[in-house]
């Protein structure tokens, strides 16, 4: 009892102490992991973002190589913006609070657009990224508008109000990434990242079924678990094991796979690159959609089962798979 | 139950049957043969123990007719009679006989943890399991690279429903802006928590320490320096725990 109690008392007069210990921690450790992300910070946002990436979302880690390297920062600064906003649902317990948060963003790239970005490494990242490429803010605030739609409804009642979001949120981000590529003039592209975006939107929900069964969410449109008559309140009791719900992860997966087969086919049909392989300098890109097809088969493997614990893992040959897709040219 | 319910149903009376049959079973079922079974011989046509009236005899005896010969077991006098009509049905009996093995049952279970290590722990020096959303006291945490990550956008201070937070701030030589004072008065807090998530940059976090308790209520009221100290030391498991429920989508 008397202890902590004269612990908590001490503390307030050696705070300079920790904390100049701290960086020479994190210095040890890097050498063993990553070699970039010591100082990360306000003083080096590229680094943080990067870091911020790998460990929130490790495909675009990996896709995050293929990018041409003064491009990697942007790309990662995209990215980490993309992923914050995505979090910001699950770590909220109100709406408000997450409109709150969505507000200091808007604000954000209103000063970012301004010159005079706020001390947030990410807001900082983007303000680098938008010295270097033309990136319209209205992406960015369209980005913005969907996540504070969905604060207020995260599940979709019909296909049709799902696709629309997904091609605020994730479509957005791709056409974002175009104009990083200085490509955001071509239809085809456009028109493929559109489809691609619908198809990793539905991916990403899929993946995440039993967190959002597990939090009393149905992410699948009830349009199709109508359809297949899935009751919701049993999906979240007995998880894979209910009535009809294989049947509904299989149309949902389905969907996904149109938009992605209908984006590899304009690629087929305009013979855009070379034999009709995506151009080389759009790859990084439609990269994208090598998770997805990865998630899709595997979920294919096991009678899409969306709870059985193997697609719940990272796929090891995911890389390999990337680096195969980026030098064939497919997706 | 059982009990109740036979003196509910039934009255002092029954329970005085059924204080019988518990005593001796056998015996209460002679006894109540005796008292309330109809006597054969009064039922019986054919024999009667009262003494003849010769004057006046009465109607003849007549034989039973021939429709004797079509009975059946169940025409038989004093078949019809139930031996448990007053005691304690088959279901009281049972559920006598389930308390008892309940008890047995539960004796065992005291019997086996006589034997099992105790559950307790030695609180100062073990601890229980945290969840990684535990909100206990505050912190200000700091990048990697030693600078305070707080931008005195004072969201925390907006959504704090008991207005515990006071922040005030002003602009450094460089143009960002950081705060001067950063205090939470911890006797007003109510750790919802908000203010943790309200943060765009993850500056003011609840760490999982609960045990701040102090001899006055001035050091209770902290101020930034304390709050910083705090996620110095608690920064390897603050980092671990947000990144612990982390998920996209």
């Amino acid at each position: 009892m008397l202890r902590p109690l004269q612990q908590s008392l001490r503390l307030p007069y050696r705070p300079l102490r920790t904390a100049r210990l701290l960086p020479s921690v994190s210095a040890v450790r890097s050498l063993a992991t990553h070699s970039s992300h010591s100082e990360a910070g306000v003083a080096d946002p590229a680094a943080y973002c990067k870091d911020y990436v790998r460990k929130r979302d490790y495909e675009s880690y990996l896709i995050g190589g293929f990018y041409p390297r003064h491009l990697q920062g942007p790309f990662f600064a995209l990215r980490a913006f993309y992923v914050e906003l995505a979090s910001i649902q699950d770590n909220v317990t109100n709406s408000m609070i997450g409109k709150m948060r969505l507000q200091f963003w808007r604000d954000a790239i209103k000063s970012i657009a301004d010159g005079r970005p706020p001390q947030h490494p990410i807001a900082l990242a983007l303000y680098d990224a938008s010295q270097r490429a033309n990136l319209p803010a209205y992406h960015f605030r369209r980005i913005i508008d969907a996540r504070d739609a969905e604060l207020h409804t995260p599940t979709h009642l019909t296909v049709e109000s799902l696709t629309r979001h997904a091609e605020s949120t994730a479509s957005t981000y791709f056409y974002l990434l175009l104009s990083l590529l200085n490509l955001s003039s071509s239809d085809t592209f456009s028109h493929a990242a559109s489809h691609l975006g619908v198809a990793q939107t539905i991916q990403v929900l899929l993946r995440a079924l039993p967190y959002h069964a597990s939090k009393g969410r149905m992410i699948i449109p009830a349009e199709i678990t109508a359809r297949h008559g899935v009751r919701q309140e049993d999906v979240f009791r007995r998880g894979g094991n209910a009535d009809g719900i294989s049947d509904a992860v299989f149309e949902f997966a389905t969907v996904a796979n149109d938009n992605l087969l209908t984006a590899r086919e304009m690629f087929k049909q305009s013979g855009g690159g070379e034999g009709g392989t995506v151009p080389r300098v759009a790859m990084p890109v439609f990269l994208y959609g090598l998770p997805t097809r990865d998630y899709l088969g595997r979920l294919e493997a096991v009678n899409f089962d969306a709870f059985a614990p193997s697609v719940q893992l990272r796929d090891w040959k995911l890389p390999w798979k990337i680096w195969r897709g980026y030098y064939k040219g497919d997706f | 139950m059982s009990f109740a319910r036979a003196l509910v149903a039934a009255g002092p009376s029954a329970r005085l049957a059924a204080g019988r049959v518990t005593a001796s079973r056998s015996l209460a079922l002679a006894y109540r043969w005796h008292s309330t079974a109809p006597r054969q011989q009064q039922v019986d046509p054919l024999v009667s123990n009262k003494p003849r009236d010769y004057l006046n005899p009465g109607p003849p005896i007549r034989s039973p007719g021939t429709e004797t010969a079509t009975y059946s077991a169940t025409n038989e006098p004093g078949k019809d009679y139930d031996p448990y009509k007053d005691g304690p049905s088959a279901i009281d009996k049972a559920v006598h006989l389930f308390f008892f093995t309940e008890i047995i049952r539960g004796m065992w279970l005291v019997l086996e943890q006589f034997f099992r290590p105790p559950y307790t722990i030695m609180y100062p020096f073990e601890k229980g399991p945290l969840s990684p959303r535990f909100r206990g006291e505050h912190a200000l945490r700091r990048y990697p690279s030693g600078e305070e990550r707080c931008i005195a956008c004072k969201l925390c201070e907006a959504i704090c429903p008991a207005q515990a937070i006071t922040i005030e701030s002003e602009a450094r030589l460089d143009g960002s802006r950081r705060t001067t004072r950063y205090d939470i008065d911890m006797t007003k807090c109510i750790y919802c928590g908000f203010c943790q998530e309200a943060c765009p940059v993850d500056a003011i976090v609840e760490t999982q320490n609960q045990e701040f308790s102090t001899e006055t209520r001035e050091e209770l009221l902290y101020n930034k320096e304390k709050l910083l100290a705090n996620g110095d030391r608690a920064e390897a498991e603050i980092a671990a725990n947000l990144h612990a429920d982390h998920v996209y989508r």
